[in-house]
């Protein structure tokens, strides 16, 4: 009980911070300005979905397409990418900015496990990347309020459920790297790096082939947003979010602790 | 309250701490002197669970500090050496969240919050950003974070550090204000907070305790015996037998100083610990027909004591001149170099004397 108080206070004082922080909204204004653009240009461009049908229909090609389920494949394979710039941005100030401002020795001090701190940032920084990503359904919903027939909506929900644990997994291991240094920009950097690698491990896995490259395959970032993206149940995807997520307060609460020890 | 035995940090291989043992009584006001960096925030983090040790035992109430944290952490308040705030929270906001995870129950922190914000004298504040607040207020806001939960034992790392002299003496009045039934440790490098606060001082230097008494004990202890300055009509040649059969007086020397009148003699009596033989000095000396322009009892302060423990032999050695050279600063009124300790008690006295006008 006092544990969930704890996670409550620490993930309402994150919240807080989001909310009165200038660069958060910056951060926000950004997102929305870009996914913004690619809602227009993958629905609209000349290149766009709209113009693609168009142009079968002038082929010929009679077989049905259904327009609302792949604009949104499309348009959340792009928001998976944004995702990849904008949560270490989210993330990097977590514990960094703890570190420098030395509340982390209020924290360190105080009646609470850092299991809680962790649990309650994590929620927090989750928390304002949904209300990101709120505005978009206004506009996607418009996209997929036309389709004829309408399309399922455990689909749509399931790729936006998706995103979200995209986001929360680079949000939690962005956490633990923030929870490692007091520089919020050697923060940013580092958890864009290592996203990156997340990101483009199903290449590597290509390349080497095997068993390893098989293994690695599964522990893909990209690879496992697809699945639920294109409304493919698949436990094992969840799983691995899950994991990332548990990984990356497991070792900031462990870095935390660590911390302790070496403090000169 | 607080028990610390053999308490010793290693730092990689630099020691930090080495053997601290000291004890603090339900209700009362510990300071912790040292010079800076000699092991006083160390200290103080070990007893707040911040840090662990790497030798010794430190209880809170009966609590081992490392192996019972959680315990512990409930029982103190602790203020660090950099006040730990939010700046983008309102003053209130801060407290509130403060006491959320300090474990107050959600029906009791709205008062506890607004006790805190009147103890410190920070309610008219209560709206502003962390932010937009002055040092001073800053300070304050630390410490009312130490005192959100109202905890029985309050640990204050350096609380007066930075402050304006008119801040200090609001500052320990407020510490002061705080004692009674709670326990307190304060840690500071300044002198004249510890005998304005406290009820009993552990002094400490490179790592170790050297001393721990009341700062009264602590000045009698290193005294050894009090002093009277004479500013006489007479050569010391003529006074010396005069005086010399007095009971109770140890040593007669005369005072050399530059630019001094030269109708003029100083001379520095010093008497025996227990002897008081200021009377019979005037008498001999007005018997004798002595002119006495000034005649001043002089007593060992906390500087001198503070330098005394704090100083190894051979730093004495090397500064023996140096020293000499300061206590004489510190011993009159008339010279024109004070020490900066000296500078900084006057202020205050000036101002605590306009503060009750």
């Amino acid at each position: 009980m006092i544990a969930i108080a704890n996670i409550i206070a620490i993930y309402r004082k994150e919240l807080q911070g989001y909310f009165t922080s200038p660069l958060a909204y910056a951060i926000a204004a950004i997102f929305w300005l870009l996914a913004g653009f690619f809602f227009v240009a993958l629905l609209l461009g000349p290149e766009g979905l709209i113009a693609q049908v168009a142009f079968r229909d002038e082929l010929g090609i009679t077989e049905p397409i259904d327009v609302a389920y792949e604009f949104q494949k499309l348009f959340l394979g792009v928001m998976g990418n944004l995702v990849l710039f904008i949560a270490p941005s989210l993330s990097m100030g977590l514990y960094a900015e703890e570190r420098k401002r030395g509340t982390l020795e209020l924290l360190a001090t105080s009646p609470i496990t850092n299991w809680a701190v962790a649990l309650g940032k994590l929620l927090g920084a989750v928390t304002f990347f949904i209300t990101m990503v709120l505005p978009l359904l206004v506009y996607e919903s418009y996209v997929i309020g036309a389709a004829d027939p309408p399309m399922e909506l455990w689909v749509s929900l399931l790729g936006h459920l998706g995103l979200i644990l995209l986001a929360a997994s680079v949000l939690s291991i962005g956490m633990f790297i923030s929870s490692l240094t007091d520089s919020t920009l050697l923060a940013a950097v580092f958890t864009f790096a290592v996203i990156l690698f997340l990101w483009v491990i199903d290449l590597v896995a290509n390349r080497i082939g095997g068993v390893v490259g098989e293994a690695l395959k599964h522990l893909s970032l990209v690879e496992n947003y697809g699945n639920l993206v294109q409304g493919v149940l698949d436990t094992s995807s969840l799983f691995l979010f899950a994991s990332y997520i548990f990984l990356g307060i497991f070792l900031t609460a462990q870095s935390i602790e660590a911390l302790r020890f070496q403090r000169t | 309250m607080i028990e610390v035995e053999h308490l010793g940090k290693v730092y990689g291989s630099t020691p930090a701490i080495h053997d601290v043992t000291f004890k603090v009584e339900s209700g009362e006001i510990l300071g912790f002197l040292g010079p800076n960096g000699a092991g006083k925030t160390t200290t103080m983090r070990i007893l707040a669970g911040y840090l662990p040790a790497s030798s010794g035992t430190a209880r809170v109430a009966g609590y081992d500090v490392h192996e019972q944290s959680m315990e512990v952490r409930r029982w103190i308040g602790y203020l660090p050496e950099i006040p730990p705030l939010y700046p983008e929270m309102t003053v209130e906001a801060f407290l509130h969240f403060v006491a959320r995870i300090k474990g107050v129950a959600a029906g009791d922190r709205p008062r506890q919050v607004n006790k805190a914000l009147k103890r410190c004298n920070i309610e008219d504040k209560r709206q502003v950003l962390i932010r937009k607040l002055s040092k001073g207020y800053r300070q304050r806001v630390g410490i009312a974070q130490a005192i959100a939960h109202d905890p029985p034992v309050i640990i204050l790392d350096e609380p007066t550090v930075g402050l304006d002299p008119r801040q200090i003496i609001e500052v320990r009045n407020l510490i002061k204000s705080l004692a009674g039934d709670r326990t307190i440790i304060i840690s500071t490098h300044i002198l004249p907070e510890v005998s304005m606060t406290c009820q009993r001082v552990a002094i400490i230097n490179r790592g170790t305790i050297v001393a721990t008494n009341s700062p009264e004990n602590l000045m009698a202890q290193l005294s050894g015996g009090s002093g009277y300055e004479l500013e006489l009509d007479t050569d010391i040649e003529t006074v010396k037998p005069l005086l010399q059969v007095i009971p109770g007086i140890r040593s007669i020397e005369a005072v050399i100083r530059e630019n001094f009148r030269e109708t003029r003699h100083l001379l520095r009596v010093m008497s025996e610990p227990e002897a008081e033989p200021g009377r019979d000095i005037a008498a001999v000396l007005v018997g004798a027909g002595i002119g006495i322009y000034e005649m001043r009892r002089e007593r060992v302060n906390l500087e001198k004591v503070f330098l005394e423990l704090t100083t190894s032999e051979k730093m004495i050695e090397a500064e023996k001149w140096e020293l000499s050279a300061v206590y004489k600063a510190e011993d009159t009124t008339t010279t024109i170099s004070q020490s900066p300790d000296r500078v900084e008690k006057q202020m205050l006295e000036e101002i605590s004397e306009e503060d009750s006008d």
